[in-house]
């Protein structure tokens, strides 16, 4: 099999624990490699991951890179750059009277990202140092209104003013961003002439960009975050990508890296705009489950990805996942469309402690991260966590951590649970980390309870999708009595979310605001008239489109255009995102069916007696969606076997304290389950990358796509 | 539950600690020796023996005489009195209540319209060092801040009695 296997895809997920990869045969084959992430040089750990995604095929990195299609990144780099303030010495103009934005920071930069409990204990927000220091900003007058006319014409003196005491101060990069530039970039365009010859006369290299060109989007605050970002990060954070890239070439590789984007597509390393990667390794799970569930034929999918510092939720309804247009990164705001996803600060190497006030046990939200907890002696850590737990239990294999690379030291953690939990409890130590357990999957499971029945949803429609290293051992204790329609753990749920950065499109995404309202008694002429602003804006960000794909060599004909666009009943203030597949709108019966699908959308996010068609609508944003055909995994199929599972996947037998007693557990062994096997619990099933547990009273069956369909027992 | 070295404390004390590791101390549970450690750094940094009670405010603590009297002391070692009185009483005050005054200590249209809003500034007569500034109507009384129930603090929050 060996000799005619031909890897097609490797993708990478360099997140803060693990760099994860995901190499994918021409058969839908597909092996995970992990190793701890190296955060000097990435290019060391993303080697050594695929050196041990490949080991498992008994390949050598050079015999599997120059038959790859496909290479994808996703990872954390550019955000610490920018957390970090390493980057350009970047310099500032805005409206007059504007230059306070990165000292006031809308005041919510001051917590963002911070548990609940600080959020509520104001002594604890703090304005962290300015993304671009104040003694580089400077006010220009000028004033586009919010209709888009000039109510003050720009003062060209002060604009040259402003670039010649910038350049004096030796930056090197300008960015321009004025009030509503987004209705009228005229004053941006003039600005950046008169920027361009103050540069042209110092015959300096000062690149000027300006936020109408880039992120032509409502919110002049997350608007100048992101062009400042780019401005601040891209390029050193493109070095960095080129010397990953440059590293698969040394090694034989044919591929152009790609980066995972937070809107769901890659886009070329190369592009203009770097900044829309910022947001990029947990989004990579939920395109794979909108891959995944397309193939398999369901619709409406719970994604839950259990990693090491964070649970990570998000909700496929009808085949589509949401888009929000303002996430926040990293304590910024940001003006570019992300995945939809909530983040929940518990992880299995989250801390356990006991708070001396109430006596309760708590978890998190800080964590352990890479250094698993105080099982694992050389990470330096002494305060227990969930991965500890798991392991006093029996969960978890101390010799089979991560394929044995790492041995755990079950006595610490039994040691570390006993002082710090236990005792000040005044229970023995395997009922603690039972307890510990039960409550931090409850936990989880009160988060995704109130996602889907906060929209109104119930769980009966939903299948649940488990993933993650900590997933497929949580996964029965989450699901339990939930009644989702079936819960899934796909084999490779340990590199799902690199896995799912190899499902995505090659694509770019652009937003422009728009604010075209269309009224109730609108007659067919006028809406033709709203169809031609539609295109006349969608013409402009096509452009854009084009030029990005240039870069990799496609040209305009290869590239498939679809316009979404955002909208609301007139008044109301959420907008929702309605994809169709034009290319352009046209005609009057185009908008009328972007018209049926808004109230088609309203009616399943909220209700059907909820439309107003009466409040006639407002498009907020368009969107131009560009895409070519890349290649894209297959999904494994095996032929189907016996339900009992051959004798050499049996490992032994297992004590293990379940719920307040010692049970006896089988133990699997991942690779050796074939097609059509089905495990009762109490079962153990492992593998090197993650660990599945069938709770007692349950039973799992792995399907022809290598999928374990976890079904409750009675009690269930 | 954290514990910090004495160390840490001192920093904390002097303003020395990084934001993230003063977030970290907040964040955190509290760590249940914190005031006697604080206490004895405190202890150890003023000139005189007499034990401290309660620290009052920067420069200002409640000392136990010999005698068993409990009273307010600065850092240099002058005393106001019993800390059931109001210390601000024996202060040496100086009021800014003017336009010139404010714009010694606030930039122009910064500063409080004096004809509202005042600022009383207390000195220690020992070191002249400045102990509190209040802002106040004009002819409003003199502020008594803060009078401490020392034997219920020590035993229900210290567990012990004083």
């Amino acid at each position: 099999m060996s000799s005619t296997r031909e890897p097609r895809i490797l993708a990478i997920d360099a997140g803060g624990t693990m760099t994860d990869t995901f190499i994918i045969d021409q058969d839908g084959g597909f092996v995970v490699g992990k190793a701890q992430t190296t955060p000097d040089d990435e290019s060391q750990g993303f080697l050594r991951s695929s050196e041990d995604a490949l080991s498992y095929w008994g390949m050598s990195v050079e015999d599997a890179f120059s038959s790859l299609a496909t290479g994808i990144y996703s990872g954390t780099a550019m955000i610490n750059r920018i957390l970090e303030r390493k980057g350009r010495k970047v310099g500032v103009i805005v409206s007059l009277g504007m230059e306070d934005y990165f000292r006031l920071e809308r005041g919510v930069q001051s917590y963002l990202g911070y548990s609940y409990s600080d959020r509520l204990h104001v002594c604890t927000h703090q304005h962290r140092p300015p993304l671009v220091p104040r003694h580089l900003v400077r006010g220009v007058s000028e004033r586009i209104d919010v209709f888009g006319d000039a109510a003050i014409p720009i003062d060209e003196d002060g604009a040259r003013r402003a670039v010649n005491t910038l350049l004096d101060e030796g930056v090197e990069a300008i960015c321009v961003n004025f009030m509503f530039s987004y209705r009228n970039p005229a004053h941006e365009l003039q600005m950046k002439e008169i920027a361009e010859d103050a540069v042209r006369e110092r015959g300096v290299d000062v690149p000027v960009t300006i936020a109408s060109d880039h992120y032509s989007i409502r919110g002049d605050f997350p608007r100048l975050n992101t062009l400042v970002a780019d401005a601040i990060a891209a390029e050193p954070s493109r070095r960095h990508l080129r010397s990953i890239d440059e590293r698969a070439k040394d090694h034989g590789a044919e591929f152009d890296l790609r980066i995972m984007a937070s809107h769901g597509g890659t886009i070329s390393i190369e592009s203009r705009e770097l900044a829309r990667t910022l947001v990029s390794g947990p989004i990579g799970g939920v395109i794979g489950a909108k891959w995944l569930a397309d193939r398999i034929g369901v619709e409406n999918v719970f994604c839950t990805d259990i990693g090491g510092t964070s649970f990570d939720l998000a909700i496929i309804t009808g085949g589509e996942y949401d888009v929000k247009p303002y996430p926040d990164m990293a304590g910024m705001l940001l003006a570019i469309p992300m995945v939809e996803l909530d983040s929940v600060g518990e992880g299995t190497g989250s801390f356990v402690r006991v708070n001396p006030t109430s006596g309760r046990i708590e978890i998190g939200p800080d964590s352990a991260g890479y250094r698993i907890g105080t099982s694992w002696p050389e990470g330096g850590i002494d305060i227990p966590t969930i991965n500890d737990c798991d392991l006093v239990l029996g969960l978890l294999n101390p010799d089979y951590f991560l394929g044995g690379d790492i041995t755990l030291d079950k006595d610490r953690a039994i040691a570390a649970i006993e002082e710090q939990v236990a005792a000040p409890l005044g229970i023995d130590v395997y009922r603690a980390a039972a307890g510990v357990v039960e409550l931090f999957e409850e936990g989880l499971k009160n988060n995704v309870l109130s996602r889907i029945m906060g929209k109104g949803y119930v769980p009966l429609n939903y299948t649940l999708l488990s993933y993650g290293g900590g997933g497929p051992l949580h996964v029965g204790g989450i699901s339990k009595g939930m009644g989702f329609e079936s819960v899934l753990v796909p084999a490779w749920a340990a590199g799902f979310s690199a896995f799912g950065c190899s499902c995505s499109e090659f694509e770019y995404r652009f937003d422009a605001s728009l604010d075209m309202p269309i009224l109730p008694d609108i007659t067919t002429d006028e809406k033709e008239g709203v169809t031609e602003m539609i295109d006349g804006q969608c013409a402009f960000l096509r452009e854009k489109v084009i030029e990005e794909f240039a870069r990799s060599g496609f040209c305009e004909d290869e590239i498939r255009f679809r316009i979404f666009l955002r909208m609301q009943y007139m008044g109301q203030l959420r907008d929702l995102e309605v994809r169709t597949d034009y290319e352009w709108l046209e005609s009057a019966a185009a908008l009328d069916d972007v018209i049926a699908g808004f109230e088609e959308l309203y009616a399943k996010v909220y209700a059907l007696s909820a439309r107003s068609p009466e409040l006639g609508y407002l498009i907020t944003v368009a969107v131009i969606s560009g895409t070519v055909e890349v290649e894209k995994p297959e999904l494994p199929t095996e032929p189907l076997q016996g339900t009992s599972p051959p004798g050499d996947a049996h490992k032994g037998k297992r004590d293990v304290y379940w719920r307040g007693e010692w049970v006896e557990a089988d133990i699997w062994e991942m690779e050796e389950l074939k097609a059509g096997n089905r495990l009762t619990g109490l079962s153990i099933v492992e593998s090197p990358a993650t660990t599945l547990v069938v709770p007692p009273g349950a039973s799992t069956y792995l399907d022809e796509n290598r999928i374990f369909h976890l079904e409750p027992g009675e009690e269930g | 539950m954290p514990e910090y070295e004495r160390e840490t404390i001192e920093k904390l004390i002097d303003g020395k600690l990084s934001w993230p590791e003063v977030k970290g101390i907040m964040s955190a549970y509290k760590d249940p020796d914190r005031f006697d450690k604080y206490i004895a750094i405190l202890q150890d940094r003023v000139p005189w023996e007499d034990r401290i009670l309660l620290p009052l405010g920067l420069h200002l603590y409640i000392v136990e005489k010999e005698d068993g009297e409990r009273v307010v002391r600065c850092d240099c070692g002058h005393e106001f009195g019993d800390y059931r009185e109001n210390w601000k009483l024996e202060a040496l005050i100086y009021v800014r209540d003017t336009e010139e005054k404010l714009q010694e200590v606030y930039p122009p249209l910064m500063h409080s319209d004096p004809e509202w809003i005042v600022l009383r500034e207390y000195y220690c007569p020992g070191c002249r060092t400045q102990l509190e500034v209040e802002a106040l109507p004009p002819g409003y009384p003199v502020v008594f801040d803060f009078q401490p129930d020392l034997e219920t603090f020590y035993r229900e929050w210290l567990g012990r009695e004083i």
